[in-house]
């Protein structure tokens, strides 16, 4: 093949990508702005002929029914996107804190029972969540102190804080080891106990590792689905994963709806994975 | 000038570190404790004890009687069938089109930023939403596919997707890998990158091409990243749940051993069961992600 | 800047890892007040861990560390009152220059004006008033070190230690920094501990030279002393550049002889005990050539022209021996030539072939 032919082959190559990637979105946006008559339509119509956002309209104002097979009441959907990011938020923030300092602990104090903590932690990530869902439903119905945090935004928090810290500690771990050490030694020579040039010198010194593993784990909580789909009822504390398959109806789906949901879904993740692209793919190639 | 602390026996800053230690790594294991293993534990004993009065039995330990019943219930063996198709299928895809990926995008061109920020998209949307999205791709009255292949005169009349046997199982992978393509690209680009491009010039003087600089030189030494995007693709397919749930709910054609633990613990409320076929999941997910890291161990010499 | 009058003393410091490695092995030296000691050794020698427990980031063995008399062994860095310049300036990023330089003052609860001036005058003292306010990752590996040694004098600390800092600066910078260097410290007149793999800065930096290897320290001295009685082969070997000629010669009677060559030594005490025997004879390249008692006929092997200076590589008789004469830049020595050397015979040197001790 001549070099022109592997030029092109390429140029087709990323083609293929940038449409394999963007083509469900563009669909789902194209089917917000469309109306029920030209989706169910066959054949359906893949651009709306005259675009409007009455199918936003409908999922945030509420149907009262008139949307075929989808009921939408005003205020639940933006309820569960506002649900979705305090989980996400919040979890962030205490997943941040404790991995920091696990990291630190195991990769830089050399932490006596270091490589114990990392396996065991790392050894948890691999256990599928489903063997602790039924009882972990037990634990949070019935905690040792306080009322039930079943169906709670707490109770959400406690539980992906608990099921993302081990990730969130083996990414940070890995970038602890490549910190160079003296200017941690530096702040000792300076007048810094331990914690104060933690404080002072190391986190800063993470500072970028520590935005990559935050998108990474706002990402994932946002993205979080089987374990708020079993352990959330009412509109308390459910994202809008799960809110969003309420929307896909027994025998016929409202697809503008449902499409509108999906873009309204995925514009906070979408917006954060680009605006921190090359932070994530850092961190996710190098830890590798 | 700071005074002179008190001096105690055994070296104080060696103390200090490792109470710091100590402190820094509590809350994370006390977390991990009290919310995975705790549960952990609790759930397996439920998996050894009987459903109790709402299946009409007596209550109590069981032993294994629940595992044996999960591996010859018919439902359940089906469901490791379709599971086991899903990993295959799902995992070679993402081998062979992450690679692609990877070396269509190693070397710098314009506007390879713009593509990289695209790629990641998908991997940063929550499952569910990609169910969603896939949607009207497999809608039997108008969705994308059916629309396409009929334009192109390819199939005949509207195929139902879903329901096929297979078929089903194959799309619903196709959602799965479009998702996680980006994590396993972006695996093999950092093995990629880690080549040094000395080994291809050398390769190039000694007359190789570039089809044979792919076997000889690219493939042996991407071998370590085989090793990691092989772990990670099987561990998330395995456990694949959100597509099916979306795509399909919880139709008996595209049940994944976690769908079938979903309708057992859930649906039919037979919590017993339901745990005792999770842990055989996590023990073969354990199985795997051991071999897994032995054989990434042998790798990287 | 105030003048500190301490001193820095190791008794009988070692240091085992894990594993058994003998890092330090029974070090014992004391920096004298306003004194620059230059810890000097190749690689792996334990120069940088002996630092290190001075410094208090390496817990020791066994042994004592006092810092201005007080015994500081298992105290943590912070309480030690010292100083320290690392050999990648360790900076702290996200500060500015002028954070960098307070941020031990404002650690020892300082009032602020007090940090103020003492970072101003650091900073004048080191040519870095503009660059204040800029960050480390906006200036140049030169004007970084000055800010790791701006750093440390604020502190005004009982002690300074210094871990090869010149290492990562190119040759010329090198040269530039070490005269600065000097001239901090003698404003400064702290006791320092400054170690270093290069002997060059050891000799022209060191008020005295303590030369370790493998953990044990082979001698202490001014660098004269060490230059001009070496007391075993490795310092003889490791001090100077280029490097002693190292040859094994068989003594007999006063005739040391190797090769084709063979040199009549005169009369030497230490030398009796080996008559009969092979010695290890030193010649230091710049000792050749020039008048003395002695000559040696060799055959040229080939001749570098540095332009001030000629050195000339010859073959010393022995396989795989090649000596190393400094000639002046006009000397008659070409490749394939044979020359005749006058070696001046007092500046013989000898050591034992096992031991490797001087044999006076």
């Amino acid at each position: 093949m001549t070099p022109i032919g592997w030029r092109i082959l390429r140029v087709i190559a990323i083609l293929a990508i940038v449409v394999w990637s963007l083509g469900p979105i563009l669909i789902g946006i194209s089917t917000s702005l469309s109306t029920q008559r030209e989706v169910n339509a066959v054949p359906s119509h893949w651009l709306p002929a005259h675009p409007g956002f009455q199918a936003y309209h409908d999922l945030l104002g509420g149907t009262s029914g008139h949307a075929g097979g989808t009921v939408t009441e005003k205020g639940t959907f933006t309820r569960s996107v506002y649900n979705s990011a305090f989980l996400a938020a919040v979890s962030t923030f205490f997943i941040l804190i404790f991995s920091t300092m696990a990291a630190y602990a195991v990769g830089r104090l050399r932490f006596k029972f270091g490589g114990a903590v990392l396996a065991l932690l790392v050894g948890t990530m691999i256990v599928p969540i489903f063997v602790i869902v039924i009882s972990l439903f037990k634990v949070l119905a019935e905690p040792p102190i306080g009322p039930s945090l079943i169906d709670t935004r707490l109770g959400l928090v406690l539980v992906f804080t608990a099921t993302l810290t081990p990730l969130a500690t083996w990414l940070l771990y890995t970038q602890v080891r490549e910190m160079p050490p003296e200017p941690e030694e530096a702040a000792l020579i300076d007048g810094c106990s331990r914690l104060k040039a933690f404080v002072r010198i190391v986190v800063p010194q993470m500072s970028s590792g520590i935005a990559a593993v935050a998108a990474i784990t706002m990402l994932s909580v946002w993205g979080e689905f089987l374990i708020p789909l079993l352990l959330t009822q009412t509109m308390n504390a459910k994202p809008v994963t799960v809110q969003i398959t309420e929307y896909v109806g027994k025998y016929s789906t409202n697809y503008p709806i449902l499409a509108a949901a999906g873009v309204l879904a995925l514009i906070p993740p979408a917006l954060l994975a680009l605006a921190l692209n090359k932070r994530i793919t850092g961190m996710l190639a190098g830890s590798s | 000038m700071p005074e002179p602390r008190h001096r105690s026996g055994g070296n104080r800053a060696a103390r200090e570190t490792q109470i710091l230690g100590w402190l820094f790594v509590i809350p994370s294991l006390l977390l991990v404790a009290l919310l995975i293993l705790v549960p952990m534990g609790h759930g397996f004993l439920q998996s050894v004890r009987s459903g109790g009065f709402l299946f009409g039995e007596k209550p109590g330990y069981v032993g294994m009687r629940n595992y044996k019943d999960v591996i010859h219930d018919p439902v359940s063996r089906e469901a490791m069938v379709h599971t086991v198709w899903y990993v295959v299928l799902a995992v070679s895809l993402e081998l062979v089109l992450g690679i692609l990926v990877a070396i269509t995008l190693h070397r710098v061109f314009r506007g390879r930023g713009f593509v990289l920020a695209v790629l990641i998209l998908p991997w940063a949307l929550p499952s569910v939403v990609s169910g969603v999205l896939w949607q009207r791709v497999f809608d039997p009255d108008n969705g994308l596919l059916n629309f396409v292949l009929l334009k192109l005169h390819v199939i005949g009349e509207p195929h139902v997707w879903l329901a096929s046997g297979r078929g089903a199982i194959f799309y619903i992978t196709i959602v799965h890998v479009w998702g996680v393509l980006p994590l396993v690209s972006l695996i093999f680009l950092a093995g990629l990158q880690s080549i040094p491009d000395e080994v291809y010039s050398a390769s190039s003087v000694d007359g190789a091409g570039p089809v044979r600089q792919f076997t000889h030189i690219t493939l042996p030494l991407l071998k370590p990243s085989v090793a990691i995007a092989l772990t990670v693709g099987t561990l998330l397919a395995i456990s694949i749940f959100d597509e099916i749930y979306v795509l399909n709910g919880t139709a008996l054609n595209t049940r994944s051993i976690l769908m079938q633990v979903y309708n057992t613990t859930f649906v039919q409320a037979d919590f017993a069961h339901g745990t005792a076929l999770a842990f055989l999941l996590a023990a073969a997910t354990a199985i795997f992600g051991v071999l897994y890291a032995l054989a990434l161990r042998r790798t990287t010499v | 800047m105030t003048e500190t009058s301490g001193t820095i003393s190791l008794e009988h410091v070692s240091k085992r890892f894990p594993g058994g490695v003998m890092a330090v092995n029974d070090l014992s030296l004391e920096v004298e007040p306003g004194e620059f000691l230059v810890l000097v050794g190749p690689s792996g020698c334990g120069k940088t861990t002996a630092l290190r427990m001075v410094a208090g980031l390496e817990p020791v063995t066994s042994g004592e560390i006092r810092i201005n008399d007080r015994v500081v062994t298992r105290l943590p860095p912070r309480s030690r009152d010292i100083a320290m310049v690392f050999q990648n300036y360790a900076l702290y990023a996200h500060m500015t220059v002028r954070n960098n330089m307070a941020f031990g003052l404002k650690m020892a609860r300082l009032p602020r004006a007090e940090i103020r001036s003492r970072v101003d005058e650091a900073a004048a003292m080191l040519g870095l008033t503009d660059m204040l306010d800029r960050k480390p990752r906006q200036l140049s590996g030169g004007q970084r070190q000055r800010v790791a040694m701006g750093r440390a004098i604020v502190r005004e600390p009982a002690a300074f230690l210094m871990d090869e800092p010149l290492s990562n600066l190119d040759a010329k910078l090198r040269v530039e920094m070490r005269g600065e260097i000097i001239r901090v410290q003698r404003r400064i007149a702290a006791p320092t501990l400054y170690v270093t793999h290069d002997q060059t800065e050891a000799m022209t930096m060191g008020d005295r030279v303590a030369i370790l290897r493998d953990g044990v320290l082979q001698q202490l001295g001014t660098p004269d002393e060490i230059y001009d009685r070496p007391v075993n082969v490795f310092v003889a070997g490791f001090i100077g550049s280029p490097s002693m000629n190292l040859i094994t010669a068989r003594l007999a009677g006063t005739v040391a002889s190797f090769g084709n060559s063979s040199l009549d030594v005169g009369e030497r005490p230490g030398l009796s005990a080996y008559d009969g025997r092979e010695v290890v004879l030193g010649l230091r390249p710049e000792d050749i050539g020039v008048d003395g008692a002695g000559s040696l006929e060799l055959a040229v092997n080939r001749v570098e022209s540095l332009g001030s200076e000629l050195m000339v590589y010859l073959d010393s008789g022995v396989p795989g021996l090649e000596l190393t004469a400094r000639l002046e830049r006009r000397a008659d020595a070409a490749a394939g030539k044979t020359v005749k050397l006058p070696v001046d015979l007092e500046r013989l040197y000898f050591f034992d072939t096992e031991s490797g001790a001087a044999i006076w």
